[in-house]
């Protein structure tokens, strides 16, 4: 079944050129990447343009894809996502609409009941979303899946450039605790 | 902690707590220009740094996976495969249905690491070997002028072309959507590290476009913009990238891909 391949298979198919594999590497995370594309930037031409790119970056990288350091979703959300940036940053159009932001983030730190398995690490990453103060949880996004630099951030929020610094820096560290409940952290 | 101005200050040492009141933004790819700088430099000789900064990339790359999926338009599988080169396998009668209906405008067939189907090329409407002398013109204004953007009317310097032509200067063809050719650009991969574009697109249209570069870590980084008139532009300027460039492509503002190159 194709459903059962396992992710690194599909990449090496479509490496190869093995048109099943491809198609269903394609067809496993074509939502993924469209998804990616159209949050970034919420056009539907402009995020399937984007998602075409990103796929093709995948069979031209494929052989360079390192297991050890990474999932293929990581990896293939992490192309797509820089492209996606990197195509409205070229077309200086506005990186965010404030309406965008704010549903991105209720989608994001929202936790259906079907999704919320303890122990799961995209739960805990959305739980500790929700206990950020809104405004570093606005700074993350911004930065984070907007591409949005700290001096960009300060002038969308009408801040201080150290506080759009600091918002990033605090928000990221408790996401991060999150993820690796060893460490106490110190903020 | 020490000033790490982009405008006013050099590339000043940090130590691991200056290290990680930048790590974040670093971590998220937000960082730029001589604080960027920096702290790679910081995190070349600091495992514990290095490991910290890599949390938090993995913290973002994780934030990216709860961005909802959304299905793509009808048609999307093929129109990849397609792009790749591949065989829709079993059909895809959806896609195909899109496709007819939009004359596969957003399909652009690639060789990975090759050259683009001879098939699909039209002669330009200059020589090559015109443009190559134009390229050789461009380096003697580059390292004449120093490094900045430039047009192609500004370059008068006649150095000749074989004194640059080589492993440094590397070329490729532009090619549109339908595979006919759009002209040429040209990258001298050594310093100084310059490129040139010389397109000459069918539509005819007077636009601005992007140059932008791709790099080997999947980047895609803009270098310059130009004026494109009646279809005819040219273009010329410095670049700079720590990963090998693998292909050049023009964009509209709006973001629509005119032509791209593959090296």
């Amino acid at each position: 079944m194709t459903t059962q391949v396992p992710d690194e298979s599909l990449l090496a198919g479509l490496g190869a050129g093995d048109a099943d594999l491809a198609a269903a590497f394609v067809r496993r995370f074509q939502g993924l990447v469209f998804g990616v594309a159209l949050t970034v930037l919420g056009d539907t031409g402009a995020a399937e343009d984007i998602a075409q790119l990103a796929f093709e970056r995948a069979w031209r990288y494929a052989p360079a894809f390192d297991p050890r350091r990474g999932s293929v979703r990581g990896w293939l959300t992490t192309i797509t996502h820089n492209l996606a940036v990197d195509a409205i940053r070229a077309s200086k159009s506005s990186l965010m609409e404030p309406a965008d932001l704010t549903e991105v983030l209720v989608e994001i730190s929202d936790t259906p009941e079907a999704q919320a398995i303890a122990g799961d690490r995209a739960s805990s990453l959305r739980r500790a979303l929700r206990r950020l103060p809104p405004e570093q949880a606005r700074a993350v996004a911004m930065a984070g899946i907007y591409g949005m630099t700290a001096r960009e951030i300060a002038v969308a929020e009408e801040i201080p450039l150290g506080t759009a610094k600091t918002r990033i820096r605090y928000g990221m560290h408790k996401l991060r605790v999150a993820l690796v409940p060893d460490d106490v952290g110190d903020e | 902690m020490s000033e790490l101005n982009g405008e006013t200050g050099g590339i000043d040492r940090v130590d691991c707590a200056q290290l990680a009141d930048m790590a974040a933004e670093l971590a998220l790819g937000v960082l730029t220009g001589r604080e960027r700088a920096a702290a790679l430099a910081h995190l070349d000789g600091c495992p514990a740094c290095s490991e910290y900064v890599r949390e938090l990339t993995v913290t973002g790359e994780e934030l990216l996976g709860l961005l909802p999926p959304h299905e793509p338009p009808a048609g999307f599988e093929s129109r990849v495969l397609e792009r790749l080169g591949l065989p829709v396998p079993g059909g895809d009668p959806q896609g195909r249905e899109a496709e007819a209906k939009t004359g596969g405008a957003r399909v652009l067939r690639l060789r990975r690491g090759g050259t683009q189907p001879a098939s699909g090329r039209r002669q330009g409407r200059r020589l090559a070997s015109a443009r190559t002398l134009a390229a050789a013109a461009i380096v003697g204004a580059v390292l004449a002028g120093g490094l900045g953007g430039w047009g192609l009317h500004a370059a008068t310097s006649p150095q000749p072309a074989s004194q640059y032509a080589g492993a440094m200067l590397r070329t490729a063809t532009l090619l549109t959507a339908g595979h006919a050719a759009a002209g040429e650009i040209f990258l001298h991969d050594a310093t100084p590290r310059w490129m040139y574009a010389d397109v000459d697109l069918d539509n005819a249209k007077t636009t601005t476009v992007l140059c932008q570069l791709e790099t080997s870590d999947g980047k895609v980084t803009t270098v310059g913009s130009f004026r494109v008139t009646d279809g005819y532009g040219s273009w010329g300027g410095p670049w700079t990238s720590s990963a090998k460039v693998t292909g050049a492509r023009l964009v509209t503002p709006g973001g629509t891909v005119l032509a791209s190159a593959t090296f």
